[in-house]
């Protein structure tokens, strides 16, 4: 059966308000485990100690069993405690019009993420940072720096500032607004001071 | 991040869960690309050998059959201006870029949870090592793989601590001190004699 119209985040949040009723705990401690392993168990999965996989059947057989696992289970909304169920057709719908590619920065600091495939000979885009990391509000810049003069880094992925003024960035309080509009603005002036002022960060 | 040893259980378990993942960042939130990074609930790591096996299956079958563009995560479990930091985020960078990921997003060294200990020199490896991998016959790279995560795995619970960004770069001038770079040099020479080829 098709769907009415493509699914968004509005229909998800739509859905979080009637879909079925479940506690977290029956969620984390029987539903999931279970499906996971009923499916392991119906798709015969078994990777054999391999790293990258090179057996294709058993790859298709993985990608059914994911796509079983959220068509059948669907998403739990902590917020709500239920549960949002999508169509098969709406799953399709979704992965054949994903977005191939996109840009990330500006200018000539600018980088295209492409679609790679196994083996690919292109090299993947690298994202510097200390990703999400506590980092001490004296040393901010620098450390960032340090990530935007590697010329093998093409963007960067912040760390987060332990303190603001001295004060710590507390959840709910001004400071945490402060923290987030310094951490952009310092690392924003790290890639210029290291020539990339174009940088995606 | 699905995490080994967690709700779902074991290696095939979790990366069914990390499949599924992948498909509703597209389906809830029309997503442009998917930061996944499966981790270890005892070592707190991305890069211990179940991870691994996690990451490097779910994205080899996203790239297989669907046009998802998906980026990993990095937690060492050791701290910067170590050998066993560099080998553990090659480790990733090697399985993330064999098995077709589009972004790789690191390195939080220390497990990223150590005030000031991570440095743009971690980052360095992952990337160059990114490009040493790029186009390796998977075989060759499984093979690698497993000498090399046999190189650190028995050292999670001892692994070593590492510098501050202060104690690892001169700060004024933003560049690693000359330990660091030699200790960067004596990784790179591991994994040369591994077979990766810079």
């Amino acid at each position: 059966m098709t769907f009415r119209k493509s699914f968004d985040c509005y229909d998800f949040y739509d859905r979080a308000k009637i879909g079925e009723k479940c506690t977290q705990d029956d969620w984390d401690l029987m539903k999931i485990p279970m499906k996971a392993m009923e499916l392991k168990q119906k798709y015969g999965l078994d990777f054999k100690g391999e790293f990258v996989p090179t057996d294709r059947d058993m790859m298709e057989k993985l990608f059914n069993a994911g796509f079983e696992m959220l068509l059948d289970l669907g998403i739990y909304c902590t917020d709500t405690h239920r549960i949002v169920k999508y169509s098969e057709a709406e799953i399709w719908d979704a992965i054949n019009n994903v977005q191939k590619e996109f840009t990330l920065g500006t200018g000539r600091d600018a980088v295209r993420v492409s679609k790679r495939e196994v083996g690919d000979k292109k090299k993947p885009i690298i994202q510097g940072g200390p990703t999400g990391s506590p980092i001490s509000e004296d040393v901010f810049m620098p450390v960032h720096m340090s990530y935007a003069l590697e010329k093998e880094v093409d963007t960067i992925v912040d760390g987060v500032m332990t303190s603001v003024r001295g004060k710590p960035p507390i959840p709910g309080s001004p400071y945490e607004v402060l923290a987030a509009k310094t951490e952009t603005r310092l690392i924003k002036q790290a890639a210029a001071m290291a020539g990339r002022p174009g940088m995606g960060i | 991040m699905p995490i080994f040893g967690g709700y779902a259980g074991g290696i095939e378990e979790t990366t069914i869960v990390d499949i599924a993942t992948h498909l509703n960042s597209i389906v809830m939130s029309s997503a442009s690309w998917h930061l996944d990074g499966p981790v270890h609930i005892r070592w707190g790591s991305t890069n211990t050998r179940e991870t691994l096996t996690i990451a490097g299956w779910a994205c080899a079958t996203i790239s297989e059959f669907t046009d998802i563009l998906s980026g990993n995560q990095y937690y060492p479990c050791a701290g910067p201006c170590t050998e066993m930091c560099l080998l553990e985020a090659s480790a990733q960078s090697i399985t993330d870029t064999a098995s077709g990921r589009e972004i790789l997003s690191g390195v939080a060294a220390a497990k990223g949870v150590v005030q000031d200990k991570t440095t743009g020199m971690e980052a360095r490896m992952m990337g160059e090592v990114a490009r040493a991998t790029a186009g390796m016959d998977i075989a060759e790279v499984n093979g690698i793989l497993d000498k090399l995560v046999g190189l650190y795995e028995k050292n999670y619970a001892s692994a070593p601590a590492g510098k501050t960004f202060q104690e690892c770069y001169d700060v004024k001038t933003v560049t690693p001190t000359e330990e660091y770079v030699q200790v960067y040099d004596g990784a790179r020479k591991q994994l040369e004699d591994l077979g990766l080829v810079f």
